[in-house]
């Protein structure tokens, strides 16, 4: 199968300028320079690009809505901030094809007349910064970036900026905020980012993955690129798997990958001869799926159709035997931890659902205690400013839709029937 | 004021102060800067920063606080930061957590009287795949296990 | 102007209006706690959802703009629900200590549980986070983080409208706290307005805390006295006792907001009153009744006049007297005494603090009205005061409690060369200790009048309540003294002096206190 992204991830040398120019690394961005600007923009239109970063956009319209007169400077904000659970692909792409990330920026920012750059990178990412920091600073001196880029008269600053620990701050205006020194509180819509983003500019944000499809894209063209997925989404993904399987880790594969295939035959199955009981198909937000829903391949339509979504492609592997009412217990906290506490529903609803999660996996919990959670759920879904509360809406309901008989238990009998453990 | 960062610290705000359009967006690296060298976020660096670039200590503790990596109390030389996400704790996160726990003999969020660890249970870390993970300063010690674990902390004490 | 429906009822607004605004303006009430009209929209509190037409969610009405043919209900069971659970959300943490709150009757939180409707907490007690209770939190401002809603208010205030950015949330989710920086409490002039916008009982301020509870209180659309800005604002009393300033919505002159100075200007009206006519006969004072009083102070200023020709009696206006007045003093002092000697003098010798916002240097509510109706100021003043000081002055009418130009002790060197002196004023000082005649007036929640404010903006104050004691409305005082000097008046009241000032006075001509209404309007210049 053709790959996008990790064809030469195993390379060492490829994280270094030289062994990333070895592989044609920079050409597209030189095609790009003698292209009409507007012919860029249409081959990532073509290219049927979604946005990897989890909601999915299109990033060739995305692109189009930020205005059309030059007169504001515009920025481009690079979303690093990867911090849904289960989803790990874009420090694998930091770490190993740091170059192809930046090539991807600076096509964008050509295509776009967009001068100034910034990649908010999670503060753990501390490695991962440090590479960044060192292949901005090769390409800069190979005149990649910085002042006239390849001669062409076009400037580019890209700025590294580090986040300091809160999972908010990759919904994409906390990102803006907090890189303004702020809270990172997501901002109130409209106005967009395109019209008002960062430092009250016009501002695009795109995800890691997103832009680093991009060099591809303009080298072979956005119709083969296209090809490469399904109908509403080209190209490939980069499926992370994570829990116990024979061989967790990131797989590129097509848009469209079986998410059963990807389980069973890409990670090798579960370990240890363990039975799958779920999957989270796409990040911790997405509904989680039983054992007997995972046929279904990562199109959007097909995931919408089984109820859930391809999100990030971050797939966690449950197996029998796991204390379902633990793990939303786990993920509950989670959300909890990572309300940035601005809106109502979100900040106490976040809690509450932590609280009372907490005392039915405790044995503590009392008849009545799964529809309370569903009440909170429903007071908190769609009733918020950012999708967060929805994230934590959507396992809370999904675990207690497929698995309602474990919290029944816990509750009756007062105890974890799994020993209050995974 | 009592707070100043060392000539070089000094030298690297004002070079990330330039970056930005609007000094208030140098909050967060100057914070950052200012752990670097001190390992935690004093009182008196938060309005060391709010002069710095323009605003008011409430703002810069308000931002401060809403970020967990800022440490705004000193803690242990080494701080020990294990995942207890869902893949993490799929992969046995919880035995690390009370081995280490047991090991130490302090619970997450305490310091070892010596004030040689500090143990946390962190949220998902992005490193999912490599579960479980454990984050130590800036470095991540992936597919951990009780032995990998053990000797970690072994080599990290012997170093002090 | 885009047409839109709220509960069926029709509304058509101006283009950028919000939903909230528009309901607003059929009597549509929609909740709401972060909302404030002055501040920008943070559309945070989520108690103002609505369903509207072809949207998939509720949206807020606080933040989402009318648009032509919008369908908006508020009244729905989604919508009920939704508003419902945003209470309840708010409620779980809180400490539900009403009965010690000093909030209580005004607070946004108890308003809308009654008619939003809860049922019993389904939160458990032991579980609910603490949060720092009564803190000083500075500049007269009491904090209590557990009552905090987290509406941002406060906040975006200290943000948007001081600069001063003292409050801030700390930490995050459930556990984000509203406080200060440690030592660096709140340290503005305006910090009185946190306690008007913050919902909740959680900014409180320290003056009024637990002094009277707000269901008492009746309220009066006034001016404030404290500089010629003349914000607008509502004086709080009860049973003749004036509580508090809250300010009042004028975007032409203070927005929603007052000082903290003018804030505290509301006490002159409870503290050291004179409260009843009195002389003072070699040195010592003693009441008399005004029936007695009045004819022997008219006697001795016509007496003065007579004797000693109209040059030596001398009449001392003030700014802090209405345009009402000071149009009856005018004629006093020009028609009835027929004396040049007439000026006004301010509060204090120089110019003030200031800043450029609402403090204006000038502390006094209607120095330009004074100007306006013809009456000289510092000038003349010390013309007169010259006057006095030679012994030229036999008889003097002073309208105030200080003489702003000297200090105490000036005043009184001055006032011993007049051999006779009338003061109305409504307040003891140095003036009533020198006065031989003192007739106590009515304070500025007791009377009505306009002022006209530094921008030269004709502003309408209304009285509250009757004069104390046996305080006289100063238009009474004038009319009866005036009367007794032949003046011939009829005036009641001082709308009826206001139409005879509109008539001969330029800047005023023809207005009236129905076109003045409660925001005033431009003097003409
Ligand atoms: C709670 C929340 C967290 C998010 N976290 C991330 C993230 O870590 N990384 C990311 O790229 N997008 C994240 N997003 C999505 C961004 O808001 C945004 O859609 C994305 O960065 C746009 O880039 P794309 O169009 O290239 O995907 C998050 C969204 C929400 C609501
Ligand atoms: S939904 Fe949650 S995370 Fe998003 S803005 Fe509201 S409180 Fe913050
Ligand atoms: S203190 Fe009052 S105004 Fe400030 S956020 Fe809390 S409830 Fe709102
Ligand atoms: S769950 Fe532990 S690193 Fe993601
Ligand atoms: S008033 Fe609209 S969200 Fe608070």
């Amino acid at each position: 199968m053709e790959t996008v992204l990790t064809t030469h991830f195993a390379d060492e040398r490829y994280r270094g300028i030289d062994g990333y120019r070895g592989k044609g690394g920079y050409g597209a961005l030189r095609k790009c320079v003698s292209m009409p600007r507007e012919a860029i923009v249409e081959e990532v239109k073509k290219a049927n690009l979604r946005g990897r970063g989890g909601a999915g956009f299109p990033a060739g319209v995305k692109w189009g809505f930020l205005p059309k007169d030059l007169s504001r400077p515009r920025v481009l904000v690079v979303n690093a901030d990867e911090g849904e659970p289960g989803t790990f692909k874009d420090r694998l792409i930091l770490s190993h094809g740091p170059h192809l990330l930046l090539e991807g920026i600076a096509i964008a920012c050509y295509a776009l007349s967009i001068h100034r750059a910034y990649i908010y990178i999670r503060g753990e990412y501390a490695r991962e910064a440090r590479i960044l920091e060192e292949a901005m600073e090769e390409a800069r001196a190979a005149g990649f970036l910085g002042k006239d880029v390849l001669g062409t008269g076009f400037d580019l600053e890209v700025t590294l900026h580090r986040g300091a620990g809160a999972y908010i701050c990759g919904e994409e205006t906390s990102t803006i905020n907090s890189l303004e020194g702020k809270r990172g509180w997501p901002r109130l819509k409209p106005p967009f980012p395109a019209v008002v983003g960062a430092f009250g500019l016009p501002t695009l944000v795109n995800n890691v993955e997103t832009l680093c499809n991009v060099p591809w894209i303009l080298e072979n063209g956005g119709e083969r690129f296209a090809a490469l997925g399904c109908e509403k989404n080209g190209g490939t993904r980069l499926v992370g798997v994570s829990g116990p399987v024979v061989r967790p880790g990131i797989y590129e594969l097509p848009a469209n990958a079986n998410l059963k295939n990807v389980i069973f035959d890409v990670a090798g199955g579960l370990r240890d001869g363990k039975a799958l009981k779920a999957v989270i198909p796409g990040g911790s937000s997405t509904p989680v799926l039983r054992a007997d829903e995972i046929d279904v391949t990562f199109d959007i339509e097909t995931m919408a159709k089984a109820g859930t979504m391809a999100g990030t492609c971050g797939v966690i592997v449950i197996p029998e035997g796991t204390c379902m009412v633990r793990a939303l217990s786990v993920l509950m906290n989670f959300y909890a931890h990572e309300s940035c506490g601005q809106c109502t529903p979100c900040r106490e609803g976040t809690g509450w659902l932590k609280l009372v999660v907490g005392r039915i996996e405790a044995g503590q919990g009392r008849p009545g205690d799964v529809e309370l959670v569903l009440d909170v759920c429903d007071n908190m879904a769609g009733k918020t400013i950012c999708a967060l509360a929805d994230a934590a809406v959507m396992p809370a309901q999904s675990f207690i839709g497929k698995f309602r008989g474990e919290f029944d238990r816990h509750i009756a009998e007062g105890k974890c029937p799994f020993g209050n453990r995974f | 004021m009592s707070f100043s960062l060392s000539e070089e610290g000094l030298a690297e705000l004002d070079r990330l102060l330039s970056r930005y359009p609007d000094r208030a967006a140098a909050v967060l690296p100057a914070l950052h800067l200012v752990q670097s060298e001190h390992g935690h976020v004093p009182d008196e660096a938060i309005a060391w920063v709010a002069e710095r670039v323009g605003l008011s200590p409430a703002h810069v503790e308000g931002v401060a606080t809403f970020y967990t990596l800022f440490e705004r109390r000193p803690r242990g030389r080494h701080h020990l930061q294990i995942c207890r996400n869902l893949s993490c704790s799929l992969m046995g996160a919880e035995a690390l957590v009370a081995h280490v726990s047991a090991k130490l003999g302090i619970r997450p969020g305490e310091t070892t009287p010596d004030g040689m660890f500090t143990l946390s249970v962190v949220e998902c870390l992005g490193s999912c795949g490599t579960a479980p993970v454990m984050q130590v300063g800036d470095a991540y010690h992936e597919n951990l296990t009780v032995e990998a674990v053990d000797a970690l902390i072994d080599r990290l004490r012997a170093e002090g | 102007m885009p047409n839109l429906t709220i509960n069926g009822v029709a509304v058509s607004v101006p283009e950028g209006t919000t939903i909230l605004s528009a309901a607003k303006q059929v009597g549509i009430h929609i909740p709401h706690y972060c909302y404030h009209t002055h501040l920008s929209v943070a559309g945070n509190c989520r108690m103002c959802q609505v369903e509207v037409e072809k949207f998939p969610k509720l949206q807020t009405a606080c933040s989402t703009v009318a648009t032509e043919g919008m369908v908006v209900r508020t009244d729905t069971e989604a919508v009920r629900k939704a508003v419902r659970g945003a209470l309840e959300f708010l409620l779980i943490h809180h400490p539900i200590d009403c009965p010690i709150c000093d909030q209580a009757g005004e607070c946004g939180l108890q308003d809308y549980y009654m008619t939003v409707g809860l049922h019993k907490s389904r939160y458990p007690l032991g579980d609910k986070i603490h949060k720092k209770k009564v803190q000083d939190a500075g500049s007269g401002i009491v904090l209590d983080a557990e009552r905090c809603i987290l509406c941002s208010r406060c906040v975006r205030f200290l943000e948007e409208v001081t600069g001063t950015r003292e409050l801030q949330f700390f930490r995050r989710g459930d556990h984000s706290e509203i406080s200060f920086f440690p030592g660096r409490p709140i340290d503005n002039h305006y910090a009185g307005n946190l306690a008007d916008i913050c919902p909740v009982g959680a900014l409180t301020s320290r003056d009024f805390r637990f002094r009277c509870r707000v269901w008492f209180l009746k309220s009066a659309e006034s001016i404030c006295t404290g500089c010629a800005r003349g914000c607008n604002i509502e004086a709080h009393f009860h049973e003749g006792v004036l509580y508090r300033y809250k300010p009042r919505v004028n975007d032409a002159v203070n927005r929603a907001w007052m000082c903290d100075f003018g804030r505290m200007e509301y006490r002159k009206a409870n503290e050291a009153r004179l409260l009843a006519p009195f002389v003072r006969e070699n040195g010592v004072e003693k009441e008399m009744p005004w029936g007695a009083l009045m004819p022997q102070v008219a006697q001795r200023l016509s007496d003065a006049v007579r004797t000693h020709g109209a040059d030596t009696v001398a009449v001392i206006a003030s700014p802090q007297l209405s345009n009402e007045e000071l149009f009856l003093v005018r004629h006093f002092a020009s028609d009835l005494l027929g004396t040049m000697n007439l000026a006004f003098t301010r509060r204090a010798p120089e110019d003030g603090f200031s800043d450029d916002f609402l403090i204006h240097p000038d502390k006094n509510p209607n120095s330009a009205g004074a100007r306006l109706l013809g009456i000289p100021g510092e000038e003349a003043f010390h013309a007169v005061a010259g006057r006095i000081s030679r012994g030229e002055i036999r008889a003097l009418v002073i309208f105030g409690n200080v003489l702003g130009a000297f200090s105490e002790k000036g005043t009184l060197e001055l006032l011993s060369k007049a051999p006779f002196i009338v003061q109305v004023g409504t307040n003891e000082g140095v003036v009533s200790r020198a006065a031989h005649a003192v007739l106590p007036s009515a304070s500025f929640v007791e009377r009505g009048g306009t002022f006209v404010n530094c921008d030269g903006r004709l502003q309408r104050f209304r009285a509250g309540f009757a004069p104390r004691g046996k305080a006289r409305n100063t238009i009474e005082i004038l009319v009866d003294l005036g009367n007794r000097l032949g003046a011939g008046w009829s005036f009641s009241g001082e709308e009826s002096v206001f139409r005879a000032l509109s008539r001969s006075e330029a800047p005023f001509r023809g207005m009236t206190y129905g076109s003045i209404g409660s925001l005033g309007r431009e003097v003409k210049r």
